[in-house]
């Protein structure tokens, strides 16, 4: 973990808007990222929109499904093929040029670690940089801040991008998450990310096994408690797998089981290859909680 | 403000029927704009039961027993859906309650007179308290909540009463026609097994009435939940109102909604 001193301000920050683009979303108002890869192997349907037309009609069909932003990686998160800087350029933004052509108010979040992809990212119309491998390259986040965008602050578990998880251990897996997150926040804002655009995301299974990642859901209450607009990633993911037993094909409702008590808990922004599936199980968690009223009731009423 | 009291006299200038359905309020029906035209034909109802500016107006709706209520008592929607922040207002049964709130929505501030009839009050007890509410000397308007049949249809409240359209049409034919003795002719056995709850509310219209005949202006009629819904305006015949509280027209072109 290059970039993260322990110890961020743990002084919680009042919970707040969120700015993204050109949209603010307040408390309560949840949100869906949808997850775009433009990438030959990633680990859930791998291939399906590396063809550049494919992934412009995902874009469409999210769009429709009520996405808020749109995540474009370049790079798979697990060990693979080399793909350099040029070679994800390459990949990502002539392609985040077109959706922002074709969607001028969507929100474009680009998932990279690299500086080299965010500037160019930025060039485009990039909305949001998504820095799942927590401030590897510190250089990252500036770039965030002199294109005047957010930045997510992920905690990686300390492992370099593209690395799997080896007999990690932490003493309190919660504690080193806020430790890691305040840490990339304060950092953030201490370079000029305008703190309203700033998310963390405790990363699940990024440097944590299956018990880390479910031990990070339970409490997941204590990353809200800190303020900062929260982010969860748990879409198809192995924690998920592991729980169920279940092949990456065959894990919709433990995503959406996870989704909703993440929800409950308090995460505003949700990383989802469903969509529609996710937003229904947002739409129904949000008239529980009572941050929205139902959309329409007349049984019993009458 | 004061409660009305036995011996106070009443002189009617208007009646406005309307549904006691807790769908009349929009904090109970989530984000939908639920039966606009059910809600903008008991707004309009309102409106003209107003017009002729009345210095009291008596909301009579059915509950679990005959009685008064605070005047300043309001609905809660917070007893139909839980997780709304309560009013703080002394509660009322809902008939009332729904009154109370057509009255603020249409801005309404003065004099009330919150009028419980039991749900199972015969007859004969309907129509004593709808005289003992009616009579000369003031300018009054009554505010009727009460329903039809719940037993409309297949997906009704109360499931299919194959006598329930019987019953709501005659309530309707006696709302058209002036007839509203013929209220008091409703049977009160048959009323209960259709879930008519409206029965006791619209027989103490008719015992309050000041005599036969009236002009009816029917806004809404119509069961789209199962439950018989009927909106009406209803002017006493002309020799019963004094010559300055005259009707004067109200909501303009609302056309009426019928049904089926």
């Amino acid at each position: 973990m290059s970039a993260a001193a322990p110890g961020g301000s743990r002084e919680p920050r009042p919970t707040g808007v969120l700015r993204l683009g050109r949209r603010e979303f307040p408390p309560g108002q949840l949100v869906v990222m949808a997850i775009v890869n433009r990438t030959p192997d990633s680990f859930y349907r791998p291939g399906v929109t590396w063809d550049p037309a494919a992934a412009l009609e995902r874009v469409h069909e999210v769009v429709a499904d009520g996405a808020d932003i749109v995540d474009v990686g370049g790079v798979p998160a697990r060990p693979g093929d080399e793909v350099d800087a040029n070679e994800e350029i390459r990949r990502t933004i002539p392609f985040i040029a077109a959706v922002r052509e074709a969607y001028p108010e969507l929100i474009i979040s680009v998932d990279t670690w690299r500086h080299e992809v965010g500037r160019e990212a930025c060039a485009v119309g990039a909305d949001l940089l998504n820095d799942t491998w927590g401030g590897w390259d510190p250089r990252l986040v500036e770039v965030a801040a002199q294109a005047g965008i957010g930045v997510v602050c992920s905690h990686a578990g300390r492992l370099p991008p593209r690395t799997r998880p080896f007999r990690v251990s932490y003493d309190d897996v919660v504690s080193d998450v806020l430790n890691v997150t305040l840490s990339l926040a304060s950092r953030a804002v201490a370079v000029g990310v305008e703190p309203d655009r700033i998310l963390i995301d405790p990363a699940h299974d990024f440097g944590k096994n299956t018990w880390h990642s479910l031990e990070i859901t339970r409490r997941l209450g204590e990353l809200v408690a800190t303020g900062w607009p929260v982010l969860v990633s748990v879409s198809n993911k192995d924690f998920v797998g592991e729980t169920l037993d279940a092949p990456v094909d065959d894990r919709l409702a433990g995503t959406l089981a996870t989704t909703a008590v993440c929800a409950w808990l308090g995460a505003r922004v949700f990383r989802a290859h469903h969509v529609r599936e996710t937003r229904h199980v947002l739409g129904t968690i949000s008239v529980i909680r009572g941050d929205v009223p139902p959309a329409r009731v007349v049984r019993g009423l009458a | 403000m004061r409660h009305l009291v036995d011996g106070d006299a009443l002189v009617l200038m208007g009646a406005a029927l309307c549904p006691a359905t807790p769908l009349l309020h929009p904090a109970v029906t989530g984000r939908a704009v639920v039966l606009p035209e059910l809600r903008a034909a008991c707004a309009c109802a309102v409106k003209q039961l107003l017009t002729g500016e009345p210095d009291t107006v008596v909301v009579i709706g059915p509950a679990a027993a005959t009685g008064q209520w605070d005047p300043f008592g309001r609905l809660d929607p917070s007893v139909f859906a839980p997780g709304l922040p309560a009013t703080g207002h002394k509660l009322l049964p809902p008939a009332l309650g729904l009154g109370a709130f057509l009255l603020d929505q249409a801005g309404y501030t003065g004099r009330r007179h919150l009028q419980a009839v039991g749900d199972d009050e015969p007859v004969g007890a309907c129509v004593r308290l709808g005289r003992r509410l009616s009579g000369t000397g003031t300018k009054s308007a009554v505010l009727v909540m009460g329903d039809g049949s719940a037993r409309r249809t297949m997906k009704a409240p109360g499931y299919l009463d194959e006598r329930a359209s019987a019953f709501d049409a005659e309530v309707e034919r006696a709302v058209r026609a002036g007839d509203l003795g013929a209220l008091q002719r409703l049977d009160q056995r048959l009323a209960h097994d259709l879930m008519a709850t409206g029965r006791p509310a619209w027989q103490v219209l008719s015992g309050a009435w000041p005599g036969p005949g009236h002009d009816a202006e029917v806004l809404y009629c119509d069961a789209p939940f199962g439950v018989g819904y009927l909106v009406a305006y209803l002017r006493p015949p002309a020799a019963f109102i004094p010559p300055r509280a005259m009707y004067r027209p109200g909501c303009g072109a609302n056309s009426e909604h019928s049904a089926e």
